[in-house]
């Protein structure tokens, strides 16, 4: 995929619209191995990451004609792969119990400062996926869209179905999500090494 | 600040501090939280340690970057090549599936019908194997070699398109169609004459077709091609081993025509002999004492009159028919009135329909009496029948509808949008393609292009109109169901679209304005995509949209921090 800064393939773009094979593969090649990261990290299992990479590529070639040229590209790929990654999950009713509760009316604990910011700097990167996959699909996915494709609260919003204005508990939540699962880990990691 | 004055202060929420990170606070409360900022330390590491949180989720999604597995790098190779092939293969099988059919089982049927002494007594039979329209079965098949070749050519543009341009690729394509089209006319030696006065001497013989245009024509030669004349008045008193093709005023034909006569004049006369089939379009048709014709005669005139000897079948329609001479076949009429006179006598049974019940004189000899049904002008609602044809109907654009949905989603979808986002461009082309269309195909039909482009055109122009309604159908079911990109639901929402469009289309006198309006409509919607389709494609050069960060995606969190 494109590197910040650089230009997209405007012109494999156009070709590939107009029906070309060749530009429709130069795009795939490009843009595949990003795609498969976002399914691997909004998906719960590798082979359901790869399953969902090749129907979306599937789904973006009926769909090309419909992606609007003055717009980046790389964050319409994103949306398309956003909304049929929660289709999906939404389909195999991942969500658990916990997400489908009107999440509006539960109050978020306020942190201590100082001991989340412990906690974060303590914590590795490896940690963090390792805590990710343990996490509901909607909190991963709302986390997956913001922090992975740098995608907007109003993508957010119509990727889940939610009111934007929901979209920052949404989020926040995730992150209360993330952050017990990795005290959890941390406790776990603690008690087998005791 | 010290710390007795900052615990006076009222921390901010956990959430106010992460819209604020995230630059989602309208511009007054984020001033409000940076000057808060300012003064308190508690919420400062709150903040900070969310940034942290955030880079570090960032940074723990983009690391670990497993390579793209084997079975992806796969997929589009394979994806490219079953695609490449797919469509070639599915009109190859459906070809062949078509000529197996033909030479398989209707071919051999139809000999053996023919051995058996049996003619076609059926309209279908009438209209496909007796072929009033076409020279007969091989010219279809003619046709399916020049599809499959157009196929090849197709296939071949879509492996030269690597290295051509989308312009030079339809260059291609009409050069190869312009060459496909001259080469039988090349080939059969076509001779060509025009002027005022136009004749063909009675020792004269023309070894090729002849295509003649002139206000006064007259043949008394021999032609050994095909005739074919446009002119105001026409006389063919000599012989055209042929078919006698016509687009003229009034026309004669005293000789003998081995092949069929097909066309149109204001005034077609036959007094001699024809070998096959005669179909015609015309003010007034007279099959003469005379005449012999060795098929079937199928006309649409004002009035029809057949007082010679007809081997096969009679297809009528028109204001008046009498029969006066011998049809071996059957015979079918539909016209205002219908006589049938002593001297008539009629192989087969005699269907028609009317506005009121057949004059037949004692003395013609019927095979059986003829059967009458009035025509009924306004559809009978009361009848059991009609609905379930109406249901025939829907499940038959349904049908259709499915099949071209499948086929061309993308295409499908674009013109279900321009139905409903453009419907200005939609009326305006409606009305150019939906009326300008035909005729221009008609012209053509008379050219020396020829009848195929004409009637593929036609007949495309045909299939869009139906395929309209299908259209507006699908955007009816999107405004009661939702819109929809995906496939899928989009054919449901066509289904429950259509189904009600057909119901509007049977209301009492308005139902045709339903009708005729949907199919218009969803004709200019399908011409603007196609229109459109032809426009150049975005071009190389076109300003680049603005970058939003892929991979690796920089995450955007928050704007500066306060000092």
């Amino acid at each position: 995929m494109s590197a910040p800064g650089i230009t997209e393939p405007t012109e494999a773009i156009a070709r590939a619209r107009a029906g070309d094979a060749d530009a429709w593969g130069q795009l795939y090649r490009e843009y595949a191995p990003a795609i498969f990261r976002f399914c691997r990290r909004a998906m719960p299992t590798r082979e359901d990451a790869e399953d969902a990479t090749m129907e979306i590529f599937m789904k973006l070639k009926g769909k090309l004609n419909q992606y609007d040229t003055t717009r980046s590209f790389s964050a319409w790929l994103y949306k398309v792969a956003a909304n049929h990654c929660w289709d999906l999950l939404r389909r195999r009713k991942i969500r658990q119990d916990k997400e489908t509760d009107d999440v509006e009316n539960v109050p978020l604990e306020h942190p201590e400062p100082s001991q989340l910011e412990k906690l974060i700097e303590q914590r590795s990167s490896e940690e963090v996926r390792k805590a990710l996959e343990k996490m509901g699909a909607r909190a991963r996915m709302a986390l997956v869209m913001r922090y992975y494709s740098d995608m907007s609260y109003d993508e957010i919003a119509d990727a889940l179905g939610v009111r934007r204005a929901f979209v920052g508990v949404v989020l926040l939540r995730a992150r209360h999500e993330l952050r017990q699962a990795l005290e959890g880990n941390a406790a776990l990691a603690a008690g087998g090494t005791s | 600040m010290s710390g007795s004055e900052e615990r006076n202060l009222k921390h901010l929420d956990e959430m106010t501090l992460l819209l604020y990170l995230e630059r989602q606070l309208e511009r007054a409360r984020g001033l409000e939280v940076s000057a808060h900022m300012q003064e308190c330390e508690t919420c400062r590491t709150l903040l900070r340690a969310l940034e942290r949180e955030s880079r570090l989720l960032t940074r723990a999604m983009l690391e670990d970057t497993e390579p793209l597995p084997s079975r992806l790098a796969q997929f589009q190779e394979a994806a490219r090549r079953s695609m490449q092939w797919i469509w070639g293969l599915a009109f190859g099988l459906a070809a062949t599936g078509v000529y197996a059919l033909y030479t398989g089982y209707i071919q051999p049927w139809q000999s053996e019908l023919e051995k058996a002494g049996f003619s076609g007594t059926n309209l279908l039979g009438l209209l496909i194997f007796q072929s009033p329209f076409w020279k007969g079965w091989q010219p279809m098949i003619t046709l399916l070699e020049i599809l499959a070749m157009a196929t090849l050519g197709g296939l071949g543009v879509m492996f030269l398109r690597r290295r051509i341009r989308r312009g030079s690729a339809l260059a291609l394509v009409f050069a190869g169609l312009s060459v496909a089209m001259m080469l039988p006319a090349q080939a059969s030696a076509t001779e060509l004459r025009k002027g005022d006065r136009v004749s063909v001497g009675r020792d004269e013989v023309i070894h090729s077709d002849l295509y003649v245009a002139g206000g006064q024509i007259r043949i008394a030669g021999t032609i050994e091609g095909d005739l074919v004349v446009a002119g105001g008045d026409v006389e063919v008193s000599g012989t055209v081993k042929g078919d006698l093709l016509s687009a003229s005023g009034q026309v004669r034909m005293t000789g003998q025509v081995d092949g069929s006569i097909r066309g149109y004049a204001g005034n077609i006369t036959v007094k001699g002999k024809v070998g096959r089939n005669v179909m015609t379009c015309g003010g007034d048709v007279n099959i003469d004492r005379d005449a012999t014709v060795g098929g079937s005669i199928t006309s649409m005139s004002g009035r029809l009159s057949i007082d010679g000897h007809v081997q096969r079948d009679v297809l009528g329609m028109g204001g008046q028919a009498n029969i006066s001479g011998f049809i071996g076949g059957s015979a079918k009429i539909r016209s205002d009135e219908l006589n049938i006179e002593s001297t008539a006598q009629i192989g087969g049974p005699v269907n028609f329909e009317g506005n009121k019940p057949p004059h037949v004189d004692e003395g013609a000899k019927l095979a059986s009496p003829v059967h009458f049904e009035k025509i009924t002008h306004a559809p009978n609602y009361s009848s059991p029948h009609y609905y379930i044809w109406q249901l025939i109907w829907a499940s038959a654009y349904i049908l259709f509808g499915l099949v071209l949905f499948a086929l061309m989603p993308t295409f499908s979808l674009q013109a279900v949008n321009s139905a409903e986002e453009h419907v200005g461009a939609s009326v305006g082309l409606a009305v150019l393609v939906g009326f300008g269309l035909p005729i221009a195909a008609c012209i053509t039909c008379v050219t020396v292009v020829g009848l195929f482009v004409g009637l593929s055109t036609l007949a495309l122009w045909y299939g869009a109109l139906h395929f309209g309604l299908v259209v507006i159908g699908a955007l009816l079911g999107q405004w009661l169901m939702g819109r929809t990109s995906e496939l899928w639901p989009l054919i449901g929402r066509m289904c429950v679209g259509v189904v009600i469009v057909r119901l509007f289309t049977i209301i009492p006198h308005v139902g045709w304005v339903f009708k005729y309006g949907a199919a218009l409509w969803g004709l200019g919607a399908i011409s603007l995509v196609v229109f459109r389709r032809f426009q150049p494609a975005v071009a190389a050069g076109a300003p680049s949209a603005p970058t939003v960060q892929s991979l690796p995606p920089n995450t955007t969190i928050g704007g500066p921090l306060p000092a």
